[in-house]
Order: C-alpha cells, then sequence, then structure tokens
C-alpha cells in the first residue's frame, strides 16, 4: 500500500510533465486531485498502531552497499506523511483553474510524492535519495512559475538550490559515516559519530532553516508562487525537523549539538519575530515566520524528553497546516491585487473582502500560538521541554533558550496584531479586484480551518502516539 | 428584527442551559470535590488534553451565573444600542463565543481547559475593542488590550507547565491532592500567576489598557471590562490561591500593587472628564479590592465583591451607554440635568451609584464591608500577610472608599443634576429623550439584582459602621462642594495625565521596536547573508584561478605536463 502512496502521485506527476501538451490545465489539476486524494486515502489506512512499523515493506535494493527498499511509517513519521499527503491534495485543488500550467500539477505531484517517500524510508540511503529528487523540481516551480521578476526568481531558487545541496553533501557524508560505523543503512542500525552528528545536524538545519542558516528561505518563499510557497513551508521545511528527530534525536550524540540548537532555536525565534515587525510584504513576512516557528521545534529537539518529542512532531505538523493557510490567503490576495505588499492591498479587508479577512485572521491568530488553536500544542510543549531541562542540555542553556522562547512569543504577538492592524482594519481603501472568496477559495481554506480548528481543540488526536494523555477524571 | 433576537434566543438557550447545570451548586457550601485521577508531586505530568472536565467550586456557580446573565441582558441591550449596525451578526456571535470562554475558565478543573477559556475571552476582547475597526482609536485600544492581556498571559501558561512539573497533574484537584504532601515552588508559581492577574485584571503596573479599551461598544465595556473577563483576574488568583498561600514575598505583592491599584484607579477617576473612561478607572479599582481581600486571606470576600460588583458595574456601564446614546458623547461636559428627561436611566444608575460608594442597603456595601473585614482580620498577622502590610493596606482601603463615595457622588451630579453641560448647551435642537424598553429593561433587572444580592450577605458590624461613616463623609464633600456651586472639575495636571504611567507603553516600546526591527532586517540582509556571499565570491576567485590555467595554449598545457611529469619521477625517486 505504502508503495502505492508514493507510486501514484509520482507516475501520474512524470506523465503529467511528459504529456503536458495533450490534457488542459484544468483537466491536469483535477487528475491531480484524484491521484493526491488515492495517496492520502493510503497513508491514512496503511496506519496499525503507535507500536512498531505500519505498512512495513522491505526488499533488497543496491546488494554492494547495503542499502534497501526499506520503506514503512511509524508514530514519527505518519503524521508527516498524513500531513504532506493532505497538503498535496489542496495544491492540486487550488490549482484548478484555466491558466494553471499542467506541467506544474505534474511537479507537485512529483515534489509530494518525494517528500513522501522521505517520511517512509526507513534506509538512510533511500531516505537521501528521496530527499534530493524533491529539490530539482522545486527549483524549476520557483524559477519558472514565480510571480516576480523573472531575475529575482531565477536567483531565489538557484540560491535555494544551493544552500539545500550544500547541505545535502554534509548530510550524504555524514550518513556514510555514521553507516560504516554503525554497519547498516537500516535508519535504526545507524550509530553516528560526534564528526557525523555535526555534519548530519548542519545538512538538516540548513533546511528547516536554523538561525543563521536561513537567509535563502524569505528570497525563496516570497518569489515561488503560491503552491510553491506552500508545499516549501508545509512540506519542505518538515524533511528538516523530521531529519533531526530522526537522525539527530536519537543519536548518543546529541549533547555535542543540543546546546547549538536550543540557542539558535530559540535566537531564531526572537529573530525572526523582530524580522517580521519591519516586513512589507506578507508572503515575507509568513516566511519568517516560518523561522520562529521551527525554532520551537528545534529547541524541542534538543530537550530529548518525551514532551519534546511530541512538541517536535506537533509543531511540525501544526506549522504545515497553519502557515499552508497564512499562503493560501495571500496567494488569494496576489490573485486579486497582483501583490503581497501590505500597502499595495490597502486597508479594511474586513469590509472589502470579509470570509478572505477573517480566514487571514484566525490563521494569523492561529500562528502566534492562541490556545485552542493548533499552533499552541507545540509551542506550549517546546516551553514544558525548555523548563523541564531533559536530558542532553544543562539549565542554564535550557532556561536561557525558554527566556527567549518567551520574548519571542511576546513579540510574535505583536507583528501579527501589526499585521491584522494594516491588512483587516482601517478605513477600508475599496479597489476594483476586491471579491470575497471563491468556491475554490473556501474549501481548500475551509478543509485548513477544520484540520486548524480540531486539532487545536482535540490535541490528544496526535498527542497519544507520544505518551500518556491525561484524561479527565470521573468524579 | 426577528434575525437580532434569534442571537437573543442563542445566548438565552446558553443562559438556560448554565442555569440548569449552576443553579443547585449555587446553595452548596463546603467542598465535595472527590479526585481518582493519579497525582503524585514530582512525577512527570501526562500530555496535555483539553477534556473538559466540568466541575463548579463553590462560588465558581454564581460567577458563571453572573456571567450568563449579564451576557444575555447584554444581547438585549445590543438589540438596540447596535441592532442597526451592519456588522451586527458578528458582534453577536462573538459575544457568545465570549461566553462559552467565559464558561471554560470557571466551569472545569482542567488547568489547558481553563487557559484555552481565558484566551479566547482575550481574543473575543480584542475582536469587540476594535468592532469599529475604522477608527483609529478602536484599533489602537484593540492592539494595546490584545498585547498587554497576552504578554501577560504567558504568565499563565508558564505558572501551568510549572503546576504540572510540580504535582505531576494538570487539574487543580489533582494539585490540591498531591499538594497535601508539602507544597513546593510556591513563589515561582503565585508569582507567575501574579503576573497573568495583573495582566487580566489591569492592575498596577499593566492598568493602562482597560481605560483605552473604551472605544469599543459600551455594551462590551460592560460585559467583559467590568463584570466578567477582567473579574477573572480575581477568580484565578483565589482559585489557585491555595498553592502560593505560603509565600510572604507573592501576598505582600499583590497587597502592594492591590493598595497602589485601589487609590490610584479611584484619583484617576475622580478627576477624569469623560464618564465612560471614569467608570473604567473605578473598575480598576475595585478589582484591586478585590485582589486586596484575596491578598488577605479572604478569597471567598473577594469572590463575593466580584459579583456584586459585576452587577452594579454592568448597570453602570449600560446606564453610561443609554446617556451617551442619547447626548451623543460620553465627555461629562455634555451632561448635566437629565434627571428628568431619562427618569428611568436616572433612578437605576442611582442605585448603581450608591452600591459603587458603597452605601446601606445595596450589595456593594455588604460585600465591600466583607472585603474591609477580611483585611482587618488579617491584620493579626495569622494569614500570610504580615500585620503591618494587613494594616496598611487597611488604611488604603478605606481611603479608597472615601475617593470612592467622592467619585461617584461626583459623576452622578454632574451627570443627571446640575446646569447642562458647555458641550451639549450649544446644541439647542438636541432633544434628550429616554431609551427604548430593550436598553432600560435590563437596567431594572440589574437594578432589582444590586438589591436582592444583598440579602443573606454577612454583615460585620464594626467594619460597617466605619465604611458607612467614611463613605458618608465622601458623599457628603461632594454634595457641599456642588451646593457651594463648585463645579467640581478641580483636576491636577499630574491626575488628568494619570501620572503618565502610560508612556512606556504607548510610546517608548513602540518607539523602540520599530528600529529594532529594522536592524534585525538589515543584519539579516547585510551580516548574516555574508557567508553565502562570502563563499560566492571565494568560489569566483578560485574559478578565475583555475581559468588562468585554461589558456588553449597547447605549448603550455605540454609545458605544465611534462614539469608534473619531472616533478612526479623526481619525488617518486626521492621517497624510495
Amino acid at each position: 500500500m505504502i508503495v502505492a502512496a508514493l507510486a501514484v502521485p509520482f507516475v501520474v506527476g512524470l506523465l503529467l510533465v511528459l504529456g503536458r501538451r495533450f490534457v488542459s490545465g484544468r483537466a491536469a489539476a483535477w487528475i491531480g486531485v484524484a491521484a493526491t486524494t488515492v495517496s492520502l486515502v493510503l497513508v491514512a489506512a496503511v496506519w496499525e498502531g503507535r507500536e512498531g512499523v505500519s505498512g512495513e515493506v522491505d526488499v533488497a535494493w543496491i546488494e554492494p552497499v547495503g542499502a534497501r527498499l526499506h520503506l514503512g511509517l511509524t508514530a514519527v513519521s505518519w503524521p508527516f506523511a498524513l500531513m504532506t499527503a493532505f497538503i498535496a491534495v489542496l495544491c492540486c485543488l487550488w490549482l484548478v483553474a484555466d491558466d494553471t500550467s499542467p506541467a506544474l500539477v505534474g511537479l507537485v505531484l512529483v515534489i509530494g510524492a518525494s517528500a513522501l517517500g522521505v517520511f517512509g524510508s526507513l534506509d538512510a540511503l533511500l531516505l537521501f535519495v528521496f530527499f534530493e529528487l524533491a529539490l530539482v523540481p522545486m527549483w524549476f516551480v520557483i524559477a519558472w512559475w514565480s510571480d516576480a521578476d523573472r531575475d529575482v526568481a531565477h536567483r531565489a531558487a538557484t540560491r535555494f538550490l544551493l544552500f539545500t545541496v550544500t547541505g545535502s553533501a554534509l548530510l550524504l557524508v555524514g550518513i556514510v559515516v555514521a553507516a560504516v560505523e554503525g554497519g547498516s543503512l537500516e535508519l535504526t542500525a545507524l550509530r553516528p559519530t560526534a564528526v557525523a552528528i555535526v555534519l548530519i545536524t548542519l545538512g538538516f538545519a540548513v533546511k528547516t532553516p536554523v538561525v543563521p542558516l536561513h537567509t535563502w528561505l524569505p528570497d525563496a518563499h516570497s518569489s515561488a508562487p503560491t503552491v510553491g510557497s506552500v508545499l516549501l513551508a508545509s512540506v519542505f521545511l518538515k524533511l528538516g525537523t523530521y531529519g533531526l528527530i530522526v537522525f539527530v534525536l536519537p543519536s548518543d550524540h546529541l549533547g555535542v549539538v543540543a546546546p547549538y540548537l536550543a540557542v539558535a532555536g530559540s535566537v531564531g525565534i526572537v529573530w525572526s519575530a523582530l524580522a517580521c515587525y519591519a516586513q512589507d510584504d506578507l508572503k515575507r513576512l509568513i516566511a519568517y515566520s516560518s523561522i520562529g516557528h521551527m525554532g520551537f521545534v528545534v529547541l524541542a529537539i534538543s530537550t530529548r524528553s518525551e514532551a519534546g518529542l511530541a512538541a517536535a512532531v506537533f509543531g511540525s505538523v501544526a506549522h504545515g497546516v497553519i502557515t499552508g493557510l497564512l499562503f493560501f490567503a495571500a496567494g488569494s490576495m496576489k490573485d486579486r491585487y497582483g501583490t503581497t505588499s501590505m500597502a499595495g492591498i490597502g486597508r479594511g479587508l474586513y469590509g472589502r473582502a470579509p470570509w478572505l479577512a477573517a480566514t487571514f485572521v484566525l490563521a494569523a491568530v492561529a500562528s502566534l500560538g492562541l490556545p485552542g488553536l493548533a499552533g499552541f500544542w507545540g509551542e506550549v510543549l517546546s516551553l514544558r521541554a525548555a523548563y523541564d531541562v531533559g536530558s542532553v542540555l544543562t539549565r542554564p542553556v535550557a532556561w536561557t533558550a525558554l527566556g527567549l522562547a518567551l520574548v519571542g512569543i511576546a513579540l510574535t504577538t505583536a507583528y501579527v496584531v501589526r499585521a491584522v492592524r494594516l491588512l483587516a482594519q482601517g478605513e477600508p481603501s475599496a479597489l476594483e479586484a476586491d471579491r470575497d472568496l471563491g468556491r475554490r477559495e473556501v474549501v481548500v481554506m475551509g478543509a485548513l480551518v477544520a484540520v486548524v480548528v480540531v486539532l487545536g481543540l482535540v490535541p490528544q488526536l496526535l498527542l497519544d502516539l507520544y505518551g500518556p494523555v491525561y484524561v479527565g477524571v470521573a468524579r | 428584527m426577528s434575525r437580532r433576537w434569534g442571537y437573543v434566543g442563542l445566548t438565552a438557550v446558553l443562559a438556560v442551559v448554565v442555569a440548569v447545570w449552576a443553579v443547585p451548586e449555587v446553595m452548596r457550601h463546603g467542598y465535595f470535590g472527590r479526585y481518582v485521577g493519579a497525582s503524585r508531586p514530582g512525577v512527570d505530568p501526562p500530555l496535555p488534553s483539553l477534556s473538559p472536565d466540568l466541575f463548579l467550586f463553590p462560588q465558581a456557580a454564581q460567577i458563571v451565573l453572573l456571567a450568563v446573565g449579564v451576557g444575555l441582558l447584554v444581547q438585549i441591550y445590543s438589540t438596540a444600542y447596535l441592532g442597526r449596525h451592519p456588522r451586527y451578526r458578528s458582534y453577536a456571535l462573538v459575544i457568545v463565543l465570549f461566553l462559552l470562554g467565559m464558561i471554560a475558565v470557571v466551569g472545569t478543573t482542567n488547568l489547558w481547559v481553563l487557559l484555552v477559556g481565558w484566551e479566547v475571552m482575550g481574543l473575543c476582547s480584542y475582536l469587540l475593542i476594535g468592532h469599529e475597526w475604522e477608527t483609529a482609536p478602536a484599533r489602537t485600544g484593540a492592539a494595546k488590550a490584545f498585547l498587554v492581556t497576552r504578554v501577560a498571559d504567558l504568565g499563565l501558561v508558564m505558572a501551568i507547565i510549572v503546576i504540572g512539573e510540580t504535582y505531576g497533574t494538570y487539574d487543580i484537584v489533582g494539585a490540591q491532592v498531591a499538594q497535601a504532601d508539602g507544597t513546593r515552588h510556591a513563589t515561582l508559581i503565585g508569582l507567575l500567576v501574579l503576573v497573568a492577574v495583573i495582566g487580566k485584571s489591569a492592575q498596577f503596573p499593566l492598568h493602562t489598557w482597560l481605560p483605552d479599551a473604551m472605544p469599543g461598544p459600551t455594551p462590551i465595556t460592560a460585559l467583559i471590562h467590568a463584570a466578567t473577563m477582567v473579574a477573572a483576574g480575581v477568580y484565578l488568583a483565589s482559585r489557585l490561591f491555595f498553592l502560593y498561600a505560603d509565600s510572604q514575598l507573592v501576598l505582600t505583592l499583590m497587597a502592594g500593587g492591590a493598595a497602589v491599584t485601589m487609590l490610584m484607579g479611584a484619583l484617576f477617576a475622580l478627576t477624569s472628564s469623560d464618564l465612560k473612561r471614569a467608570l473604567a478607572w473605578s473598575t480598576v479599582s475595585q478589582l484591586a479590592l478585590m485582589l486586596a481581600a484575596v491578598a488577605a486571606g479572604g478569597a471567598e470576600a473577594g469572590l463575593d465583591h466580584l459579583v456584586s460588583h459585576g452587577v452594579f458595574k454592568a448597570l453602570l456601564f449600560l446606564g453610561c451607554g443609554c446617556v451617551m446614546l442619547a447626548v451623543g458623547s460620553s465627555a461629562l461636559s455634555a451632561m448635566g440635568g437629565l434627571r428628568r428627561s431619562m427618569p428611568v436611566t436616572f433612578w437605576t444608575m442611582t442605585i448603581g451609584f450608591a452600591a459603587l460608594a458603597g452605601l446601606v442597603p445595596t450589595a456593594g456595601f455588604f460585600t465591600k464591608d466583607s472585603v474591609l473585614h477580611a483585611i482587618e482580620v488579617a491584620t493579626d498577622g495569622d494569614h500570610g500577610l504580615a500585620p503591618g502590610v494587613a494594616r496598611a493596606l487597611l488604611v488604603v482601603a478605606l481611603v479608597t472608599t472615601f475617593v470612592t463615595a467622592a467619585y461617584a457622588t461626583r459623576l452622578w451630579v454632574l451627570t443627571f443634576l446640575g446646569p447642562v453641560g458647555a458641550d451639549r448647551a450649544d446644541r439647542a435642537d438636541h432633544e434628550v429623550r429616554e431609551q427604548p424598553p430593550a436598553m432600560t429593561g435590563p437596567l431594572v433587572v440589574l437594578a432589582v439584582a444590586t438589591f436582592a444580592l444583598s440579602v443573606g450577605q454577612p454583615l460585620h458590624l464594626g467594619t460597617g459602621l466605619l465604611s458607612t461613616a467614611v463613605a458618608g463623609a465622601g458623599v457628603a464633600t461632594v454634595l457641599l462642594l456642588a451646593r457651594r456651586g463648585s463645579a467640581l472639575d478641580r483636576s491636577p495636571a499630574p491626575l488628568t495625565s494619570e501620572l503618565w504611567l502610560d508612556r512606556p507603553f504607548s510610546r517608548w516600546v513602540p518607539a523602540a521596536a520599530a528600529p529594532l526591527a529594522r536592524g534585525v532586517v538589515d543584519l539579516d540582509r547585510d551580516a548574516v547573508d555574508v557567508y553565502p556571499r562570502g563563499g560566492a565570491a571565494l568560489v569566483a576567485v578560485v574559478s578565475r584561478g583555475l581559468g588562468l590555467a585554461q589558456t588553449r595554449n597547447v605549448q603550455r598545457y605540454a609545458t605544465v605536463l611534462a614539469v608534473g611529469v619531472v616533478v612526479i619521477v623526481v619525488v617518486g625517486v626521492v621517497l624510495r
């Protein structure tokens, strides 16, 4: 089943890219929706429980190096895979429009399938191959389908590619060292040395991104087309956090990198919040906010605790849906006004496009971690993990990170309130392009809003996978 | 029209459901919580969940009834006050959401549910203050309220985390059970709770957001910024009191903050030139009085005063709304002489002002009496607070009682008696009329409740006589001044500018934030981005160097080749 979940979107995606002249954009998007829905259903159906591996497939692959086609989903990877498949469906739905290019749909499918492959791999080399497979199509998506100026888009795309490929090179060396040490490429059998852990951490830190390795992100996210931004934020960044969770978190040498991760993560929260406060471009603002959210995840990983693991997975998944929603909302504004500059969009969206404004405000307050919405639980569990110090950090480091994270939350509120004030509130400056959400937008954003609210009100859905959850006491 | 009553109906259904649940609990005294969950100090708490765990502690039933009761009255009132507003629907729905948040805060033992309700209330407050988002004061007030309360709410988040790590549970009753083995981290938990309470209940030094929240619609002020949400801070302080009751530091800080806030708020109310803003300062001051009771170990008295204050302050704000609608302004200079033209508003608000001043036989008198009694009892030093601190607190509370009676009388005189204010006298054609029954009806209900709540309240003769004398003196002073023809507008500059305590929030923080943020963006571009660009430059240099070698000159290639071969041979020979 898991093979089909990967193969269906991958093959359909390739066919769409090759046969792009023979289908209309709208038809291609519907084909994409069908393929990704199949994939989503399969990923959901493959689940067998939090113990062990679900839907395991293990076939010999490259005998000389001991690499195997070993696929399967665990309690850690299943939420990631589910979120990726879900976002892929929504991206295809978003592309159901007349001006869609069939090749773009195809690339989206390939990227989604490759990311699913990363989360489904239990073999380090296979994981690395999928990891790289997702990169190149993303270059095309950013460079060719960007709404921005062609040169700017090319530069942003190339920058993205160079950063990530450099990271991947470090990662590959790290994996090889770890595999030699552990005698196998199985994820569970890897024994990274301290050097390997540093290399692997650096590789994934570029992708996550951890400050100060983040400068590729604002350019790439703001130049990409709407689906590209959504895929980058919701799926690509998760490749980084997922890598940190499966390679670095269980390692014996986590202590070597943990203090740096904790401090870099929490500095990133403050840094990105301050950067957000000065942004005029909405997509750049959302991109910077991602760095902050990833900071919480990285901080949680560095503590190595039950709460930390839960925080990392919950934070990643929640960021995927919330930032996806934010980028879709920004995309809606871009479609209407041709710009994502807040000054260009103008004020008083509450009056000009009430449902669009309400969706944006909901996503924004979810993003600032309002309790009762999805963004909260990852953050609060990170705070708890940092307060608890965990098994590898020292108390001064952990509590410094905790303090920085709290400052960051306060600053996050400030920039969200500023953005709401600049966009949603204010004397409406009516433009001709004003119109409220269309049917396609309602479906895509409605689905994400539902997930944000449900995950926020029933966090047990995810947290149950990671430990005993507090259930009500009988009286 | 019928659509508007649909939202009233929705609220009424909610109110009935809550009443069925809470009314039987009101009569219950003592404590019947049975906790069967596991909770031991020192163990890792479970991962959080939002299991509802509905449970009403003693007195919580009264608060939740107050919330839905005032909420229902406010919905009825709003049909007339705001019914024609184009965004009435979202307004009415946010009120319902707010009430759900309040029920979540008061009606559960799960701290996470409490937190969600707490923040949902904050969000609703933000949305409703900013209801008139076209106007700058509403936007600013909303942003400020949200920012200040959310920063303070981080105290509650951390308090819950610390409680979990200390007692191994996120359940209030569970923490009580676990605490039987010994109180731990009392000061830390207490300080964190205190931060949350100070923010939500607008206490010094985080008090400035509440007066600035007044651009919100007046019914919202009555519900959220007087009767319920701001009072939730007091509820939280008393509910979690057992966790920090041992900490002298926390109690002293709480008492000190309350003393400063109650007197300061009362003085600002006394000198305010705006009826609504004066009432907001009055709320700040009254909340401080409740917190003083909590700090003195009389949480029960504090919560009693919370309920009675909720009723009479909602009455005053709703009455203020009637007056504002009639004269078109909330400035005291536009009022005066409304006694005859608005009789219902006049009589009901008179009752409200009497309760605020603490006059017999309103509920305000009895509950304030209980608070004073609780502080007086604490002067023996057996209730956690040091005797000296408690005595100072009692003195401040009595002085505040005097000032409170004085400003209540002043507002009453300036609004309803006296000459027509200068700002309205200009508009001679403006005919002031009584408001429709949908607005005056709730006033009457609340006025009746102001008396009804005094039934069964305890009376402490000593403090009762003392506070009546003090309050009477306050009322008499202002009435005498008014009779002598004073315009009651003596206002020293430090008080009218509210001691410039708002400067850090309105000027310094924004002034610091913007350049800091711009600096980060510049650094991000010019400093952090150096290594990729440095890397690119390095690659360029290296490639140019390598490019020099590729000259397409075959002779040079051959020379290099030959030299290389010779070098390799020499090295090979030498090394061997």
